[in-house]
């Protein structure tokens, strides 16, 4: 029938527009719980070498995730992402036996971050840095 | 697809029972009007207000020293957070507008009188909540405005003799507005009111849901109500018009009109429900001149004024809401049409006019 017919024609009139509201105002919406870009931290770092002495760890934040830096007995340098790579927990520097371990599975990782034990199946990620006159400077 | 999921539901559930008895089946009064389209307005301002407050709660930080910094931040910074922020502080003015029409044509219609009598005072009751929480959310931004006028919002307690002063102090939760009012201000505003509310809200539409729905007491010859106290009886209105499709399109197109006019303040008016202390952030050393309350509080705050002892004016006020909440007691005449209720028309006339002339009063002043 004619009538059916129109009724129909409304019906997905009305439709239409709720859709289209209902995208206005999701949109906005979307955009607002969206995370915040360019909140990653600073992507270069420069610490001072002698910040750190012969064996010790110092942590800090790089590129919007955990890094840490030793200086093994040694004396070498070495800069690893402290994110575990099994579950993501931050791993610990234990410097009696400079080895690094996580706490939450008991993953173990070398000073230069290959897996010595527990769950982690793959090294720390390493990251770049350069020493010019005394300064350390990461990324 | 969708027809399928129904009839999944409908073999389990009986859903096409419900929606039968709900919606196609609910018939209403066939001369029912746009005002009674008022309510469903109101559950979806009131649905805005929630969604956009949870919003406003991932970024707000009820702290004094950091809130007037993260309204800032959720202003300028976050992506359409000055959408957000301007829907929930354009929402709650409108809700009172809104409120206040509803409220209007219940008294107009005769909605309130017996056996809808609960219906008016937990509507009633709303209307007192929805003023508490536009209260308490006031002060949420921390801004010299918000600041002020709880100052002044809480200080007319303290005329309530010999408890009044601690009364106060209880209610700012110390000596002057500070970092503990917004605690406990902001636990009412985003936890506690909203949870009565709804409860009310829900309360109201049971009311509304066994009284049946009142009809409009023009254009029949009959207005008056025919309610006897003798046994419970819904009141159906066989013949009416169903609820769906017919009237849910009324309500639709209520609620777009309401959106029409919600969004044009949002985006063309978008310092409404601002002065400009409301973008200076609270100093509690430096009183900024001519503070003055949201525009539904403007006859109260005048009232105050006018008054020579606080008491006195808390008082009128007090009997006058009193009083306006048992109007389903007092005026227990079954006689519906304003019409032929002079002596009514008369009174709600001039209330409204004296509500006016002192807000407009304590507007200019
Ligand atoms: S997260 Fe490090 S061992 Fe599981």
């Amino acid at each position: 029938m004619e009538n059916e017919g129109r009724r129909k024609f409304l019906g997905v009139c009305v439709a239409g527009c709720t859709v289209a509201a209902a995208a206005a105002a999701g949109y906005p919406v979307l955009r607002y719980l969206a995370p915040r870009s360019g909140q990653g931290g600073a992507a270069k770092l420069v610490i001072p070498a002698g910040e750190l002495k012969e064996g010790d760890a110092k942590f800090f934040e790089f590129a919007g995730s955990s890094a840490v830096l030793i200086k093994t007995s040694s004396g070498q340098l070495v800069a690893l992402s402290a994110v575990c790579t099994h579950l993501g927990c931050i791993v610990q520097w234990v410097k009696e036996k400079q080895q690094f371990l996580c706490p939450c599975h008991g993953g173990q990782f070398s000073t230069d971050g290959t897996v010595l034990g527990g769950p982690p199946p793959r090294p720390l990620a390493k990251i770049p840095f350069t020493v010019t006159e005394g300064n350390i400077t990461i990324g | 697809m969708l027809n399928r999921l129904y009839r999944w539901l409908d073999l389990r559930y009986g859903i096409g029972e419900i929606a039968e008895k709900e919606l196609t089946g609910y018939l209403l009064p066939r001369n029912i009007n746009e005002w009674y389209s008022l309510g469903s307005v109101l559950l979806v301002i009131f649905a805005i207000q929630v969604v956009t407050g949870m919003l406003l709660m991932i970024y707000y930080v009820p702290d004094a020293d950091k809130a007037f910094k993260s309204v800032s931040f959720i202003m300028n910074e976050v992506p359409f957070g000055w959408f957000i922020r301007l829907c929930h502080a354009v929402g709650s003015n409108m809700m009172v507008a809104v409120l206040l029409m509803h409220m209007l044509s219940t008294l107009m219609m005769g909605s309130y009188k017996a056996p809808r009598e609960l219906n008016w005072v937990t509507g009633f009751t709303l209307f007192a909540l929805v003023q508490g929480i536009s209260l308490t959310g006031y002060l949420a931004p921390w801004s010299q405005l918000s600041f002020w006028a709880t100052t002044v919002a809480t200080n007319s307690v303290s005329a309530i003799p010999v408890l009044g002063p601690t009364l106060v102090e209880f209610l700012r939760g110390g000596k002057l507005v500070g970092p503990a009012t917004l605690g406990r201000f902001f636990a009412l505003h985003a936890a506690v009111l909203p949870v009565v509310i709804a409860a009310f809200i829900g309360a109201h539409l049971f009311f509304l849901k066994r009284t049946g729905i009142s009809a409009p007491p023009f254009g029949r010859d009959e207005t008056a109500n025919p309610f006897e106290a003798r046994e419970y009886h819904y009141q159906g209105h066989p013949g009416g018009i169903p609820f769906f499709p017919n009237y849910a399109l009324q309500d639709l197109s209520s609620i777009s009109i309401y959106f029409a006019v919600f969004l044009a303040v949002v985006f063309f008016w978008p310092n409404m429900p601002f002065t400009p202390d409301a973008f200076v952030p609270a100093d509690p050393f430096k009183t900024p001149a001519h503070i003055k309350p949201e525009w539904y509080f403007l006859a109260n705050y005048q009232t105050l004024k006018i008054f020579p002892s606080e008491l006195l004016g808390l008082s009128v006020q007090a009997a006058a809401m009193t009083f306006l909440a048992l109007l389903p007691f007092i005026d227990r005449s079954p006689e519906r049409h304003p019409l032929k209720r002079p002596l009514f028309l008369t009174l709600a006339i001039a209330g409204i006019l004296l509500w006016i002339a002192l807000s407009v009063w304590g507007h200019l002043s």
